[in-house]
Order: structure tokens, then sequence, then C-alpha cells
């Protein structure tokens, strides 16, 4: 594992000894050389906040470095804004597509180089007939009269890197394309990003999902904490040697899952069914059981009852019929302090539902249990115990293994893999016997990741019932006993995980009972 | 002048500050701005047309020095809320409340009078009339003789729809609101569209502001912009920044005006009637949230 020694091989960027603080001290690139070639799909991984992003954002002109030099077509460059990059000719896909939502593919394409009449009206014509004919150069499946709002969000890609390639820039930059897409849409992607490939772009990938950065790249250079630990050719490396190179150590990624006999049903629905104001049927006939000791997973394209079916059990949205039950007892009209006795909760969004991000870590940590624990409250509940409160703190920070500045910090101060510890901590300290998991490592590192799961798995072993919703089938199919497909707010599939493969998930997540198997 | 032709451009006169504020304030609606400093736009404009037309002797001046004046307060706006990037709407309160102040300091130290300047040196901006168009039956004496800047106002709200919906200019102005990091993306800085809006909101509500001061009346008065830059906005957000929109809103707005000013002759005591538009306002506001929290419900669904 050494540095791409070809010397023959056109260097159509090098980026020479970046360095980048982000003020006060974090070192967020120390002395990074890296180089892309032209023609070549280059992916850049590493675990969250290794540098990547930030890397990109430097040769996209969105931040700049305070050391080191880019050199572009053998020149020395160094773009002020995106809007000269994009001039030179690269281009950037953001991870959160940016598009506005009120008009249509081609206005969106279009945008901020529009062809124009004396009088400044835009030539609709001539702007539909350009994009048109990239549309049809690359192969692409999109209509340009389309309204962003109604297409889907692999569409929506399409229309960003339609955007650039309608600029002609020849370096396409893009930020885990794939974390939105299923994994239906993933292929297409790709064979769209080989023909661009082929027609003479170079495209530089940041993933870290690395089964597929070794698919889609010629070669991938490897960031750790900010530093450059080795480019490699895609071709024979394996999965592990790039985990290993990322997180500096070895990672497992076999399940850990033991076979263990699933005890009561703790955690029952049934008819759940949950209209909109509009009259749509958003839930319909959810009906699903969660045993003792049992982890059951919940898979589905995002948008098709996961919000409805976690705001129903959580008690933020009123079902229309159905019931729910926690150990035995029907919540299903119960306020939500009443059912938080009964389920403890991990939701998707850390820094809005899961916590506050002003508020200090002893704050974050103590929600909830200030209404449940008298331990942490005096006069009946009409004064916080602030030395319990920060007892309490200490106690999850070392059992969940939280670093943090100090206690007194605000949440917002915290990685992103810490905040969610403080979550998960707070959340499995209720002793709770059922606990819902909403996306719990979306955003997370690698490392973060598998202590998350790592967590999941004992609380499983400890004979809790888990029921967790994830956009990624990898997870499911790692931690869950079971998985359920919700399509269209019904579900499909409720099948143990021995008997289900990925594909047909997939497939069941895409066309709900018309998958045909 | 039948009553109800005097009625009509009774409204038409109420409506034409409303409408040209409103189209200014339209322009920052679609970028995305916060801007509440057209009650303090107009007020000033209204001074400054006074001044300029009284000291110049012609109402041109009082026109151009309406629009500089209102553009100070514009390019003020720019520089802390755009530039500085301050929170829009304290900026705008305090435009709103510097405006009033100085204009009443304004008004002592240039005319040594309090409340009110009136002096028969104040060149009015004309009226027009068109002889053919006046002779054609009930429409005619509405369509013609009307103050300047009430066709000005027109011709502001087509030349607005056709900048906001058909042009470049247009495409990325209201891109500056719908999401201006898409716009940022696409190479165009948003604020540049944000700072571009408040001055066309400046130029509009200059004129506003003379006509207020040079065309409706032809005096100052402390305070005389009585928050008809508020119900601009009211108007702005009621069809969310269309111009056609604006236009409709406005005009109902000075037919409320002038239902103020025929209940008067009934009796009922002017600080009463005074009130008819704002009391329109928050009838305006009590459908437009009904409808909002349809829509929510349809969006939600």
């Amino acid at each position: 594992m050494t540095d791409h020694p070809s010397p023959l091989a056109p260097d159509l960027i090098r980026m020479r000894a970046i360095v980048k603080v982000y003020p006060p001290n974090v070192l967020a690139l120390d002395d990074v050389t890296v180089s892309f070639d032209d023609g070549e799909i280059h992916a850049l991984v590493g675990e969250n906040g290794a540098g990547k992003s930030t890397l990109m954002k430097v040769l996209y002109g969105l931040i700049h470095q305070d050391g080191g030099e880019i050199l572009y077509q053998d020149r020395s460059v160094r773009f002020r804004t995106p809007g000269e990059a994009i001039a030179a000719g690269i281009g950037m896909v953001h991870q959160e597509i940016v598009l506005v939502n009120e008009y249509t593919v081609w206005e969106n394409i279009v945008l901020g180089a529009e062809p124009v009449d004396w009088l400044g009206r835009i030539d609709e014509t001539r702007s539909r007939q350009q994009v048109q004919a990239i549309i049809d150069q690359f192969h692409f499946d999109l209509d340009p009269d389309a309204q962003v709002d109604d297409i889907s969000v692999a569409a929506r890609q399409k229309v960003e890197i339609l955007k650039l390639l309608y600029r002609k820039v020849s370096v396409l930059i893009l930020d885990e394309p794939t974390a939105v897409l299923t994994p239906q849409e993933i292929p297409q992607l790709f064979a769209e990003l080989r023909e661009l490939r082929d027609e003479g772009h170079t495209i530089i990938f940041i993933s870290h999902r690395l089964e597929e950065v070794l698919a889609l790249s010629d070669r991938v250079t490897v960031l750790r904490k900010g530093r450059l630990v080795a480019t490699v050719p895609a071709a024979g490396t394996t999965r592990a040697e790039l985990a290993e190179l990322m997180v500096g150590r070895e990672v497992l990624f076999t399940s850990r899952r033991t076979p263990q006999e699933p005890g009561e049903v703790v955690f029952a629905v049934a008819g759940l069914r949950y209209e909109d104001g509009r009259g749509r049927v958003r839930l319909k006939d959810v009906t699903l059981q969660v045993r003792a000791g049992e982890l059951v997973g919940v898979a589905g394209v995002e948008g098709n009852g996961q919000f409805e079916l976690v705001n129903a059990i959580t008690g933020l949205l009123k079902p229309t019929a159905g019931t729910i039950e926690v150990a035995g007892e029907d919540v299903t009209a119960a306020p939500v302090l009443e059912r938080r006795r009964h389920i403890a909760y991990v939701p998707q969004d850390r820094g809005r539902m899961g916590g506050s991000l002003p508020a200090s870590v002893v704050e974050n940590a103590i929600m909830t249990h200030h209404r449940l624990n008298a331990e942490l409250v005096r006069w009946r509940g009409l004064l916080l115990d602030n030395g319990a409160a920060r007892r309490f703190t200490d106690r999850l920070a070392e059992a969940f293994a939280v670093s943090m500045p100090s206690r007194s910090s605000p949440l917002r101060s915290l990685s992103g893999g810490n905040q969610q510890k403080v979550i998960l901590g707070r959340e499995l300290l209720l002793d709770s016997p059922f606990i819902l998991l909403d996306q719990p490592t979306r955003g997370l590192d690698v490392g973060s990741i598998e202590y998350v799961h790592d967590q999941m798995l004992a609380m499983r072993g400890a004979g809790r019932a888990l029921l967790m919703i994830s956009a990624n089938l990898e997870e499911i199919f790692m931690l869950a006993d079971r998985i359920v497909v919700l399509h269209r707010g019904e579900i499909v599939a409720d099948v143990p995980v021995e008997q289900a493969s990925i594909e047909q998930i997939g497939r069941y997540m895409l066309e709900g009972n018309d998958a045909t198997l | 002048m039948n009553v109800v032709t005097g009625l009509i451009n009774g409204a038409i006169s109420g409506a034409t500050p409303i409408l040209l504020a409103a189209l200014g304030g339209a322009y920052t609606f679609y970028a995305g701005v916060f801007n509440i400093a057209m009650e303090g736009m107009l007020l000033m404009a209204a001074f400054c047309a006074v001044w300029g037309s009284f000291t110049f002797g012609s109402w041109v001046a009082g026109v151009l020095l309406a629009i500089a004046g209102s553009l100070v307060l514009a390019l003020i706006f720019i520089f802390f809320a755009v530039f500085l990037d301050t929170d829009e709407f304290v900026t705008g309160i305090a435009l709103n409340i510097f405006t009033l102040g100085a204009t009443t300091y304004l008004l002592r130290q240039s005319f040594g009078v309090k409340g009110v300047y009136a002096g028969p040196g104040i060149d009015p901006i004309p009226s027009l009339n068109f002889p053919l168009v006046a002779q054609i039956p009930v429409v005619g004496p509405i369509l013609s003789g009307q103050n300047l800047m009430v066709y000005v106002a027109v011709l502001a709200t087509i030349a607005s729809a056709f900048l906001v919906f058909r042009t470049r200019f247009g495409l990325r102005l209201r891109a500056a609101g719908y999401n201006a990091a898409s716009l940022d993306s696409s190479g165009v800085p948003s604020n540049r569209l944000r700072a571009y809006s408040l001055l066309l909101c400046g130029v509009l509500c200059g004129l506003g502001g003379a006509f207020l001061s040079l065309g409706y009346v032809n005096l100052f008065s402390e305070n005389m912009s009585a928050g008809r830059g508020w119900i601009s906005l009211a108007a702005i957000i009621l069809v969310s920044g269309n111009p056609w929109g604006v236009a409709i809103i406005s005009l109902l707005f000075g037919f409320a005006d002038v239902l103020g000013l025929l209940l008067q002759s009934y009796q009922v005591p002017s600080q009463f009637t005074a009130m008819t538009p704002y009391i329109a306002t928050l009838i305006a506001l009590y459908f437009y949230a009904r409808r909002q929290r349809k829509e929510r419900d349809y969006a939600d669904a």
C-alpha cells in the first residue's frame, strides 16, 4: 500500500501539502498530498471528521487552505468561490441536495447561466433544448419539465449532476452520493458515473461505504484524522484492508448477533391506521409485535410511513384506528410522559428531537429522567437536584464512554458520535422494556456505529424488545432478528432475517406487494 | 361625478401608496428578506418629496429626492441586514423608529413648524387628463384624470410581474428566497439579489412616499405614512408577493380607506373610521391563516 506509483499518468489535479486549521485549534487537514488523474474515478474515504469533505471544499473554493498548493492542469490555482471553480471546470455535488423545489428540472439546471433574449427574458425553448441535449448525451432518464418537488431523490441528484454538466465541468466531486439512494438506485448511478468517466470526466467520490467504493472507483485515497493514510488502486484491495486503513485497527463486518430464543411479547401494535388531514392513508392496518430479547428492523424507502409509525408510538400523532400496547398496557391514548415509562426512544435527529444542542450535556442527560427518576429532584419535583444530575451525567458518560470537554459544555460542542452516545445512554438508562430506535447510526462514523450496534445487541441480550427503523439495509441485516418492510404505510413483508436476502427486501421496499420473487 | 365614481377614485388614491410600497416589498419578499422597513421608507420619502418640491420649486425634484431618501434607508438596511447579517426584523424596526424621529426633527428644522407643513410653495405631482378617454361613459372619469403616480403604479405592477416571472433576474430573485443555498451553489451570490431587491424596494417606496405628500395631499405631517407600510406588508404576505394579487389587495385596502372617510360623514367618530384599514388587515389575515392551515395539512400529507 504505497502512493500511486504511476509517473506516466497525467495528473489533472495535484493538491500538495494542504493544511487547514479550523479556529481555534482544530487541525482538519494536516499536510495532505493527493493527486487526481484525468479520466479516473477516485474515491476519498475516511471516518467522519477525517477531512474528506474539507479537502474537497478547499479544492472547490468553498473554504481556503492555510497552507499548501493546488495545481490544476499544471497551473497553481486558488479558487475564491465555487463559481470560479465551476468556471475552471471543477464542480461539486453536495451531500444534501440543494435545488429549488418550486422550479422545474430545466429551470434548476440553467439557474445562474440562463439563456436570455435582449429583454433579459428567459429563452425557454433554448433552455429546454440545451437541457434535453445533455440528458440525451449521458442517457439520464429525466423529464426537463418535471417539478423538482415531484421527482425522487435519485432524480434530484441527477439534476445536481446535470447542472454541473450544463456548465461544462470536467471534474465532478460527489459527496456521499449514495447516502440518499435505495439499493436499487445505486447501480444506475454507478453506470452513469462510469459513462461520464468514459467520456473523459474525472470523478471524485466521497464515501464511507466501502463496498461501493471498491465497486466503483479506480483508485482510493484514505484519510484519517486529517492526515493522508494511503492512496491505493481499488483492484486487489479488500474491504477489510480499507476499513483497517480508515479506522487504524481491524473492524468486524460480520454480524455479532448470537442466536437467542425471544421471550414474551413486549410491544404490540394492532390494526394501526393513520389518515392525515387530507384524508390520505399514511399507515394502513399495521400489525407488529416485538418480543423480549428480539430486535426487529423496519426497512423501507423513506416516506413510506416510518415517520408516522414512530410518531404514533411515541404519542406525537393520534392514530385513526388501532391499538398500541407496551408491556401489557394499552398506551394508544396515553400522554407522552406516560409512554416514556415504558418506551425508550432514540430519534433520528439528534439535534432537534433527540436533544437540545445549545443545552449542556447535563441538561441533555437528565431530560425525561427528571420526570421519572425521583433521585434527580427535591421538594416533590419542584426543584432539580443539581448534584444528583451531575452524578447521573458522570455515570452516563462513564458507562457509554462519552468524550466531552466538560459536563457543562453545550451538546453542540460534542462530536456527532458523542452526541448520539449521550442520547443513547439517556434512553437506555431509562430501563424501559421496549426500545424504539429511529436511524440510530445515521451520520455516524464507523467507530461510533460499531459502538451503538454493540449497545443495541447488549440490550437485546438483556431481554429488551427493540424496534429499529433504518434506511441502511446492511445495518438491518447485521442486527435484526426479523425484518419488516413498510411500503406506502403498509407492512408488505415480515420475515426472519435468516430467510431474507438484501435483493428481496429491496424489491419489497420499492414495489410493495407487487414484488415478484 | 357620481358617488360610485367618487368612491372608486378614492379607493384608487388610497391604494396607490400601498401598492407602490407593496410592490417594492414583494421584491424583498421573493428574495427572502424579511423587510418591514416600507413604513420608514414611505415616511422618509414623503418628507424628502415635500422638502425637494418646496426647495427647488419642482415636483420632479421632489420625487427624485423622495427616491434618494428612501434609497438611503435601503442602503442602511443592506449594510446591516445583508452585509453584516444582523436580524432583519430588528433592523427594520430600528429604521422605522429612526425615520419617525428624523422626519419630525427635520420638519421643525427645515420649516420651523410642528405637526404639519402645508405651504403654498409645494409643487404637487400633476394629474394626467386624456380628453378622449375622459369622454368614455362610466369608466372615462376613472381612467382619465388620475394623478401621474397612479399610472406609474399601474405600470410598476405590470413591469414587476414581468420582471419577477419572466426574466433571468426574476428566476434568480425567487431562487434567493426559495433556496438561497441553491442559488449560491449555482454561482450567483444570493446576497447580491437581496441587495438588488432592497434597492428596488427603496425606489418604489420613494415613489409611494412622494405620492403621499405631493399627490394624495399636498403637505407633510408627522407620521403621515400612518401604517401604510405595515399594510403593504400584510398585502404582500396575503398573496405571497404576487404583483397582481398585491394590486387587488391594495385596492381592497384603498376601498377600506374610503369607507372610513364615508363613515365619518355618518357621524361615526374619526378615531373609529381610521381603524377600518387595520380591521380589514386583521380580517384578511384571518382568511389567510385559514388557507395556510389547510395548505399545511395538505403538505403534511
